[in-house]
C-alpha cells in the first residue's frame, strides 16, 4: 500500500507550462484598408488618364460638358474636307469625259434605230442621277 | 461583246481612252499622291478657300458633273498653283513632312516636329497659317500642344 503511494504521477514543480494554441506571426506590410485605398487611387488615375486620352482623340460634338480637347479627329476630318473640292473636280472631269464617250458610242451603235434618243434618262426626273452601270466593250 | 459593270464596285479596271472634247478648256491634273495632299491640305483649304467654296456651292446647286466644270478647273488650277509655291519656297520641309506622314499611317500626331518646321516656313513664305476650324476658344490647338497624350514612341 505504501509502495503504491510513493510512485504516483504528479505535476512537475511549478505546474505544467501553458499550451500554445495561438499563432504568433509578426505584423507585415500595410493593412487591408490601405491596400484598398491604394488600388482605388491607382484605378482612379488610370480612368482619368483614359478620359483625357479619349477627349484628345475623339470628336463627339454632342455634350457641352466635355467640349474640350478631342482635336485629333477634328484635325483629320478637316484635312479631308479641305481636299474634297479638289478630288471631286478631278472626278467630275473624268466622269464627264466618259459620259460623252459613252453617248458617242451609243449614237454609233443605235444609229439605225429610228426615234432613239441618245443619253435618255431611265428615271423620270430632272435631277442628275449618277450612272449605276458602265458598259464595257471587250 | 459589251456587258454591264458597276462603275466603282468592281475589280475590273474600266479604262476609256477617249480624250476630252476640244471645246472644254484643258487643265492639268494635280497628280500628287495622298501624302503630299494630306500634308498640304490645310494650306489648300486656306489658299483656295474662295474657289473651293464656290465649287461646293455650285455642286450643291446641281450635282451634274457637266454643271461645275468651270469652277472645278479653277479649284484644280489653284491647288496646282499652291503646290508649286510650296515646292519653290519650302521644298525640303514639305518633303520631310509628307515623307513622315507616308511612313506613319498618315497620322498628323506622329509628325509634329516636321509639321512645326513646315508650318513655320509656309507662314514666313506664303503667310498661310494652319487653322483647325471648330477649335474651342482659349484652348491650344492640338498641333501646337506642348505635351499631347498622343505622341510617337521615341524613335530609336
Amino acid at each position: 500500500m505504501s509502495n503504491t503511494l510513493n510512485t504516483q504521477d504528479l505535476p512537475p514543480e511549478g505546474g505544467f507550462p501553458s499550451v500554445r494554441y495561438q499563432r504568433n506571426l509578426p505584423k507585415r506590410g500595410p493593412s487591408g484598408s490601405v491596400l484598398l485605398l491604394g488600388v482605388t487611387l491607382i484605378s482612379a488615375y488610370g480612368l482619368y488618364r483614359l478620359g483625357q486620352t479619349n477627349l484628345e482623340r475623339r470628336n463627339i460634338p454632342t455634350s457641352k460638358l466635355f467640349y474640350r480637347d478631342r482635336e485629333l479627329d477634328r484635325e483629320k476630318y478637316w484635312s479631308r474636307i479641305h481636299l474634297i473640292p479638289l478630288l471631286q473636280a478631278e472626278m467630275d472631269r473624268d466622269l464627264y469625259r466618259r459620259t460623252l464617250a459613252t453617248q458617242a458610242r451609243e449614237q454609233e451603235v443605235m444609229s439605225d434605230v429610228p426615234g432613239w434618243k441618245v443619253g435618255e434618262k431611265v428615271y423620270h426626273t430632272k435631277r442628275y442621277v449618277k450612272p449605276t452601270v458602265v458598259v464595257i466593250d471587250e | 461583246m459589251a456587258y454591264n459593270e458597276h462603275p466603282f464596285l468592281t475589280d475590273i479596271k474600266v479604262t476609256d481612252p477617249t480624250p476630252m472634247p476640244d471645246n472644254v478648256p484643258k487643265v492639268d491634273e494635280v497628280g500628287a499622291t495622298s501624302a503630299p495632299l494630306k500634308s498640304a491640305s490645310f494650306f489648300i483649304g486656306g489658299f483656295c478657300k474662295d474657289y473651293n467654296e464656290d465649287f461646293m456651292l455650285c455642286k450643291n446647286e446641281n450635282n451634274d458633273p457637266a454643271h461645275c466644270l468651270k469652277e472645278g478647273r479653277k479649284v484644280t488650277r489653284c491647288a496646282i498653283d499652291l503646290l508649286k509655291k510650296l515646292r519653290e519656297n519650302c521644298d525640303k520641309q514639305f518633303e520631310a513632312h509628307w515623307q513622315c506622314l507616308d511612313k506613319n499611317n498618315h497620322e498628323f500626331y506622329m509628325c509634329r516636329p516636321e509639321e512645326k518646321i513646315f508650318n513655320g516656313c509656309v507662314l514666313n513664305a506664303l503667310n498661310l497659317k494652319k487653322v483647325i476650324p471648330g477649335s474651342p476658344e482659349g484652348q491650344t490647338p492640338i498641333n501646337l500642344k506642348e505635351n499631347p497624350i498622343y505622341r510617337p514612341r521615341p524613335r530609336t
